[in-house]
C-alpha cells in the first residue's frame, strides 16, 4: 500500500515507474499557488457553473470573482476561522431534532408543547421543564453559596478558614447565595431558563424556579446580600450565625419550589399527575422532606427520566411527522438565515439538495463530503479503539477515488492537500478521525459559498418549502393531528381514523399552477388534474398581501450565502414574472394561504413566490 | 440445490409488461399532455423523484446493483462503500418519467450507525442478500427492523436475492425467501448485478408500487418525509374546473 502511494504521486524519492512530479521536491516555490488552487472552488465547480447559463449561475460566478480573498481566508490554513472550524459546531441541523434538543430549544419548544396539548400530554413536558429548572437552579444556588462561604471564610482569621470545612456551609447546605455569584454561574442554563417565558409558560405559577432566578433574584434573596457582607468580615462566629440564619431562608425557598412542583404533578390528587410509580413518588417525598431538613435538588431526576422516556417513545416520532414540526421547520427555513449544516444534516433537506447538486454537476463534492464525513464519524465514535489497518484501507479507498493522480473522481485538490492526506493516512497506527479535515473543510466551504446561495434561491428549495407548508395544510384540514380526543396518549384507533381521513382527501401539488385534491370516492386518473384547491378564499387578504409584497425587504444584516440572496431572488421573481395566468394563480394561492393557521408573513411571501414560479428552470 | 426460479421471466418480458401498463393505465389525453410537457425541458423532464436506499450485509452486491442499474456495467473489483454514495437514473412508470435518487449504504457493521441517518424519508428500500451466502439471508430480520423503524410506514421495501447467476453455489432457496417476503409484506426478486438479470425490474417494481400508493392516496406526497419530490416539467394549461364539494371537516374556514 505504501508502494502504491509512492508510485502514484512521487511521494518518496525512490520511485521508478511513476510519473514523479518534477515540482514536488521543491514545492515551496509553488506552494502558494497550490494553496490558492486548493482554496478556491474546484475547476469542476467552476466549469459546472459556467456551463449553466442560468442567471443564477451568472450571479454565482460573479460572487466567486468578487470573493477570492474571502474564500482564501476562509479556506486555508487558519483553523481558528468560523467556517473553517466546522467540526465541532456544525454537526447538527436545526431541522432535525432529538427530544433532548427540542426541550432545550426555545424556538422548537412551543410547537412541541402545542403538539403535546393535542394529545393531552403537555403536562409531561411542563413537569420536565419545571423539574429541570428547579434542579439546575437549586444546585446553582447551593454551589454559589458554598463558593461564597469559602471565599468569605478566607477573609476572616486563619482559624476560621480551617474551620470552614466543618462549618454548616457544606456544599449540600442549601444556604443563601449571593446575587453576584448566581449571575456568573450556570450561564448556559440561565440563558435557557430566561428564555422560558417565551413558551406557554410553565413558570407562571412558579416564579422561583423560572427565569427570574438566574439574574433577577427574588426580593427576599436580594435584600439578604447587604446584610450578610458586613457580618462576614467580623469573623467566623458571627458569620456562622448569619449564614445559617439566611440559609434557612434559602432552604425554605427551595423547599417551596419543590413542593409546588410536587403539588402540581406528583401528588396523587394533582390535577395532572405524571405517571410514576408509588416507590418513585415516595422517593421524591423522602428527598424533599430530608432528615436534615434539606431538599435534594435532584429529587425529581428519576421522575424526569421516566417522563422523558414516555415522551420519546410514545410521542416524539409522531411529533416529527406532525404539522407542528413542519411549522417549526418552516420557521427555521424562513428565518432569513439557513445554514449549510441545516441542509446537510437533515435528510429531507438533503434529498432536495442532492438533486440540486446533481443538476449543478457537482455531485462529486457532495459525495466526497458525505463519504469522508461518515468515515471520520464512525472512526471518532470508536474513541481510539479501532483497527488501524482497516481504517487505513477505508481511507485509501477515498484517496484513490478523490485524491490520487489517477483518481476516478478528481475534485481538484492541490498537491499540498494531497500530500497532507497521504501523510495522514500513512501515519503509524493508521489514520486518525481528523484525517480528512482539510479537504472536508474545503468541500464544506465550496458548498456553502458556491452552491448554497443558488440552492436557496432555486425551485427545488421552494418546492421543499412548499412541501412543508402543504403538509401543514393537509394535516390541518384533514384533522390529522389536530382533533385527537383526550383519552390519554396514543389511542391506536384514533391514529387509524386520522389516516383514513387523510386518505379521503389527499392533496397532490402535482403542478405548481394548481393544487389538486383527489377525492377517493371518485378517483380516476383524470381527477389528478382537476379541482384546484379552492379552499379558503378570503378576499380581504388580497390587499394585505399586495401591500406586503411591496414592503418586503431583504434583511440587511444577513450574509449573502445565508438568506439575503434568497430574499433578493424572491423580490426579483415576484416583480419580474409577467405571465398572467401565473399571477392569477399566485393570487389565488395567496388568498387561500390567508388562513389564521399560516400566520408568518414570510410564509405568505414564499407561497406567492412558489406559485409565481411555475416554470422550472431546470 | 437445483431449484427453479419461478419468477425469472427475463428482462424482455418484463419490459413488455411495462409497456402494456403504459398504454393501458392512462387515458390518451393525459398521455398527450405529458408528452407536450416532456418536450419542454429535456433532459430534466421527470415528474417525480423517488428516494431509494439500498441496504444489506457487506459484499452482497449493493453497489454493483446500483452501478449496473445506473451505468449498465458490472464493476468486478469495486472497493467497498465508505458510508454512503448515491446514484440516479430516470425511469418511466405508467407514462410518467420518474427519477430515482438511490442511496447506496455501506454494509460493514462499523458504518451502521452513520448509514441509519439516510433511511429517513425513503420512498423505497432495496434490501439485498446474497443467495450464495446464507448468513446474509439470516441477517435480513435485523435490516428489516432498521428499515421499518427508520422509514415511513408507507415505504415500499423490495427484497433482492443477488448473485442469481451463481446457481451452483446457491445457499438460499427461492421459495423460502419468497415466503419470508410474503410474511413481511415485501416485494421479492432474485437478480444478478453481473448479468443484469432483473436489475431494472428490481428498481422498477418498487417504483410502480410507490406510484400506485400515490394514486390511491396512501402515500401523502405533501409529507416532507415521503421521499418523493413531485413537480411538473412545464407549466400546465391550467384546467381550472369547478370547485369541489367541500369535504373538509373541522377546518374552521
Amino acid at each position: 500500500m505504501f508502494r502504491r502511494l509512492i508510485k502514484s504521486n512521487g511521494f518518496g524519492t525512490t520511485c521508478d515507474d511513476a510519473p514523479v512530479s518534477p515540482h514536488s521536491p521543491s514545492l515551496s516555490g509553488r506552494n502558494h499557488h497550490a494553496i490558492l488552487d486548493a482554496a478556491g472552488p474546484s475547476h469542476v465547480a467552476i466549469n459546472a457553473i459556467s456551463a449553466n447559463m442560468d442567471s443564477f449561475a451568472r450571479g454565482r460566478t460573479a460572487i466567486l470573482k468578487k470573493q477570492p480573498s474571502h474564500m482564501e481566508a476562509a479556506h486555508f490554513g487558519d483553523l481558528g476561522r468560523s467556517s473553517v472550524n466546522y467540526q465541532a459546531q456544525e454537526t447538527r441541523s436545526r431541522l432535525s431534532k432529538t427530544v433532548d434538543q427540542i426541550l432545550r430549544d426555545n424556538v422548537a419548544l412551543p410547537y412541541f408543547i402545542q403538539f403535546m396539548e393535542t394529545r393531552s400530554a403537555e403536562h409531561l413536558v411542563r413537569f420536565w421543564l419545571e423539574a429541570e429548572s428547579f434542579r439546575s437552579t437549586s444546585w446553582s444556588r447551593v454551589r454559589a453559596h458554598s463558593l461564597n462561604s469559602v471565599k468569605h471564610s478566607t477573609l476572616a482569621e486563619p482559624a476560621a478558614a480551617l474551620e470552614s470545612p466543618d462549618s454548616p456551609d457544606s456544599p449540600n447546605d442549601p444556604s443563601r447565595a449571593s446575587t453576584l455569584n448566581e449571575g456568573d454561574e450556570e450561564d448556559t442554563f440561565s440563558s435557557r431558563t430566561s428564555s422560558r417565558p417565551h413558551t406557554p409558560s410553565p413558570q407562571d405559577t412558579n416564579s422561583h424556579t423560572g427565569a427570574p432566578i438566574g439574574h433577577r433574584n427574588s426580593p427576599t434573596l436580594r435584600s439578604e446580600t447587604p446584610t450578610r457582607q458586613p457580618s462576614s468580615r467580623t469573623g467566623t462566629p458571627v458569620k456562622g450565625q448569619s449564614t445559617s440564619g439566611l440559609s434557612e431562608k434559602l432552604m425554605k425557598s427551595i423547599e417551596r419550589d419543590a413542593i409546588n412542583i410536587f403539588t402540581k404533578y406528583i401528588s396523587p390528587d394533582a390535577a395532572r399527575p405524571i405517571p410514576i410509580t408509588e416507590p418513585i413518588r415516595n422517593d421524591i417525598v423522602a428527598k424533599i422532606c430530608g432528615e436534615d431538613g434539606q431538599v435534594d435538588p435532584n429529587c425529581f431526576v428519576i421522575a424526569q427520566s421516566v417522563v422523558f422516556s414516555i415522551t420519546e417513545q410514545q410521542h416524539f416520532s409522531e411529533f416529527l411527522r406532525s404539522h407542528y414540526f413542519c411549522k417549526y421547520q418552516i420557521e427555521v427555513l424562513t428565518s432569513g438565515s439557513v445554514f449549510l449544516a441545516d441542509i446537510l444534516f437533515c435528510e429531507s433537506a438533503l434529498f432536495y439538495f442532492s438533486e440540486y447538486m446533481e443538476k449543478e454537476d457537482a455531485m462529486n463534492v457532495l459525495q466526497f463530503w458525505l463519504a469522508a464525513e461518515n468515515f471520520q464519524d464512525q472512526l471518532a465514535a470508536k474513541k481510539g479503539q479501532y483497527d488501524g489497518q482497516e481504517a487505513q484501507n477505508d481511507a485509501m479507498i477515498l484517496y484513490d477515488k478523490y485524491f490520487s493522480l489517477q483518481a476516478t473522481n478528481p475534485l481538484g485538490f492541490g498537491d499540498s492537500v494531497r500530500m497532507e492526506i497521504e501523510s495522514n493516512i500513512c501515519r503509524e497506527g493508521g489514520p486518525l478521525p481528523d484525517c480528512f479535515n482539510t479537504p472536508l473543510r474545503q468541500a464544506w466551504t465550496t458548498m456553502e459559498k458556491v452552491y448554497m446561495p443558488g440552492f436557496l434561491s432555486s425551485n427545488l428549495y421552494y418546492k421543499y418549502l412548499s412541501d412543508l407548508i402543504n403538509s401543514v395544510r393537509v394535516d390541518e384540514f384533514t384533522g390529522g393531528n389536530a382533533n385527537t380526543p383526550s383519552q390519554g396518549w396514543t389511542p391506536e384507533g384514533d391514529r387509524n381514523s386520522s389516516q383514513g381521513t387523510k386518505k379521503a382527501a389527499v392533496r397532490i401539488l402535482k403542478n405548481f399552477d394548481e393544487a389538486i385534491t383527489v377525492d377517493i370516492a371518485s378517483l380516476d386518473p383524470e381527477s389528478l388534474y382537476q379541482r384546484p384547491y379552492a379552499g379558503r378564499m378570503t378576499f380581504g387578504k388580497v390587499n394585505e398581501l399586495g401591500q406586503f409584497i411591496r414592503e418586503a425587504e431583504p434583511e440587511p444584516d444577513v450574509k449573502k450565502s445565508k438568506g439575503s440572496m434568497f430574499s433578493q431572488a424572491m423580490k426579483k421573481w415576484v416583480q419580474g414574472n409577467s405571465d398572467e395566468a401565473q399571477e392569477e394563480m399566485a393570487w389565488k394561492i395567496a388568498k387561500m394561504i390567508g388562513s389564521p393557521e399560516v400566520k408568518s408573513t414570510k410564509v405568505h411571501y414564499l407561497i406567492i413566490l412558489i406559485s409565481t414560479n411555475f416554470k422550472f428552470k431546470n | 440445490m437445483q431449484q427453479k426460479r419461478h419468477n425469472i421471466t427475463g428482462t424482455s418480458r418484463n419490459t413488455k409488461k411495462l409497456a402494456n401498463t403504459t398504454e393501458a393505465s392512462f387515458p390518451g389525453c393525459l398521455k398527450a399532455k405529458h408528452q407536450r410537457a416532456a418536450m419542454a425541458t429535456a433532459p430534466y423532464n421527470y415528474s417525480y423523484i423517488f428516494k431509494y436506499i439500498i441496504i444489506g450485509d457487506m459484499g452482497v452486491g449493493k453497489s454493483c446493483l446500483l452501478h449496473q442499474f445506473t451505468e449498465k456495467k458490472f464493476m468486478a473489483d469495486c472497493p467497498h462503500t465508505i458510508g454512503v454514495e448515491f446514484g440516479t437514473r430516470i425511469i418511466e412508470v405508467s407514462g410518467q418519467k420518474i427519477k430515482l435518487q438511490i442511496w447506496d449504504t455501506a454494509g460493514q457493521e462499523r458504518f451502521r450507525a452513520v448509514t441509519r441517518s439516510y433511511y429517513r424519508g425513503a420512498a423505497g428500500a432495496l434490501m439485498v442478500y446474497d443467495i450464495t451466502r446464507r448468513s446474509t439471508y439470516n441477517h435480513l430480520s435485523s435490516w428489516l427492523t432498521d428499515a421499518r423503524n427508520l422509514t415511513n410506514p408507507n415505504t415500499v421495501i423490495i427484497l433482492i436475492g443477488n448473485k442469481a447467476d451463481l446457481e451452483a453455489q446457491r445457499d438460499v432457496t427461492y421459495e423460502e425467501a419468497k415466503q419470508f417476503a410474503e410474511e413481511n409484506g415485501l416485494l421479492f426478486l432474485e437478480a444478478s448485478a453481473k448479468t443484469g438479470e432483473n436489475v431494472e425490474d428490481a428498481f422498477l417494481e418498487a417504483a410502480k408500487k410507490i406510484y400506485q400508493n400515490i394514486q390511491d392516496g396512501s402515500l401523502d406526497l405533501n409529507a416532507a418525509e415521503s421521499g418523493v419530490q413531485h413537480k411538473p416539467s412545464a407549466p400546465q394549461g391550467g384546467r381550472l374546473t369547478s370547485e369541489p364539494q367541500p369535504q373538509r371537516e373541522g377546518c374552521g374556514c
